[in-house]
């Protein structure tokens, strides 16, 4: 019996350190998740979305870094964005970054459009062209109803439609 | 009144009444057996060596099951959330919903199903046996109430360690989860984790743990209940361990559609 109970003492320990391993883990990741190795860019949004630390930097689909640190700049209210790219990537220094949502429902990513100077952004330099993330709910909310008043000759297609129809 | 010359027509009926008032007659012992517990647990001769032996053996030995059950519903889960969101290209909620599955329903559930199998049946084999073999009837005679020696220490350890095993599993769970969802489904670590911790309610947890510290006093009661409720020699203790699990389970089930339905509506 004393033996058995050692054994299962031991996988107890083994299953709370795991536990504690994981919380451990995910409450640093809460903070900040680039590693070190690769360089740092930034670059300056009008508008963030969901966009969070750790998401994802993509260049033709193909992830090259992750998103590092988001403020706000005090003074333009602009989104600060600091990316920590793959090193072995160089890119051309009009390179526009955009804000994609992953789906509809999802977080956000950061795509990022190569340009074709000949000089490449350093580390620590910042991507000039940017594109920020889309609020589609928004949007959604503009095409359900629309400002009606200001727009008085365009005359939607919605009602005219019905008197073709039959 | 007299009832000798009954119609062969009522015999139906007859069968029907007694296996209403056996019903009736069950749960009223159950509850009386709770509220004796209850008592015990409340007044002093406490046996505080008992208590921590019982957590020891309830709550620290049900670790490996609790973290390996979690482990793997979790990993389930987060596969099968995967595909049902990709239906509606919904994938990207997955640690969301992962977390609430896990914090309010699966942890609690899980952990309580896997200590009814091992503590409840346990319990009532060991006070089971204890009642065949006369022990308690000697304890008894040593004017040692069995409710302080034996039903309230268990009582109390099963209702303090549910919900730290609970808390242990839930967090297992979503590690199940996360490690699926980076090594399989090519998610981001990070965000994750974060998205986890962004969207989780200190409710969803705290209401979990409500409902395990209820399912941690089932467990025990059904084990204790049946144990010393035990006829009949080693056949009776096999019985009893059986309907100790059984109805555990069951009961189980039952308090959380009404605990879930009770903090829902709130």
């Amino acid at each position: 019996m004393a033996k058995q109970q050692w054994a299962e003492a031991g996988v107890g320990a083994a299953v709370l350190a795991a536990a504690a391993a994981f919380l451990i883990y995910s409450l640093s990741a809460g903070g900040s998740g680039g590693r070190a190795g690769g360089y740092d860019v930034s670059a300056k949004f009008g508008q963030v979305g969901s966009l969070a630390p750790g998401a994802g930097v993509r260049v033709a689909g193909v992830q090259i870094g992750t998103v590092t640190k988001i403020t706000l700049d005090p003074k333009t209210f602009f989104a600060v964005v600091r990316f920590d790219l793959d090193p072995k990537v160089k890119l051309p220094s009009d390179s526009t970054a955009k804000i994609t949502s992953d789906g509809l429902l999802g977080g956000a990513h950061v795509v990022i459009e190569p340009g074709s100077a000949a000089d490449d952004i350093k580390s620590g330099g910042e991507i000039e062209n940017t594109q920020g993330a889309v609020d589609l709910f928004g949007l959604i909310g503009q095409v359900l109803r629309p400002p009606a008043p200001a727009a008085g000759d365009a005359a939607p297609a919605a009602p005219a439609s019905p008197a073709k129809a039959p | 009144m007299d009832a000798a010359p009954l119609p062969a027509a009522l015999t139906p009926f007859r069968a029907v009444g007694r296996a209403v008032l056996g019903l009736l007659i069950q749960v009223g012992s159950v509850v009386l057996f709770a509220a004796r517990g209850v008592l015990a647990m409340l007044k002093p001769p406490w046996f505080f060596g008992q208590f921590v032996r019982q957590l020891q053996t309830i709550g620290y030995f049900s670790l490996p099951v609790v973290g390996l059950t979690a482990v793997f519903t979790g990993a389930a889960l987060a596969l099968n959330i995967y595909t049902g969101g990709g239906r509606f290209n919904a994938e990207q909620i997955m640690p969301q919903i992962v977390a609430l599955g896990i914090t309010r329903e699966l942890g609690p559930v899980l952990a309580a199903l896997m200590l009814a199998g091992r503590v409840s049946a346990a319990i009532a084999a060991e006070i089971g046996a204890m009642r065949a073999t006369e022990q308690i009837d000697a304890m008894q005679t040593l004017s040692t109430d069995p409710f302080h020696y034996l039903i309230a220490p268990r009582l109390a350890a099963a209702l303090v360690t549910l919900p730290l095993l609970t808390m242990t599993a839930d967090i297992i769970g979503v590690a199940g989860g996360w490690f699926v969802a980076t090594k399989a489904l090519a998610f981001n670590p990070t965000v994750y984790v974060r998205n986890t911790w962004d969207f989780l309610q200190s409710w969803d947890v705290v209401s979990g743990l409500i409902k395990a510290a209820v399912f941690g006093f089932i467990v025990a009661l059904m084990g204790c209940y049946h144990g010393l409720n035990a006829t009949g020699g080693a056949r009776g203790v096999g019985r009893a361990t059986t309907h100790a699990v059984v109805s555990a389970a069951i009961l189980i089930f039952a308090a959380d559609y009404l605990l879930t339905s009770l903090f829902t509506h709130r």
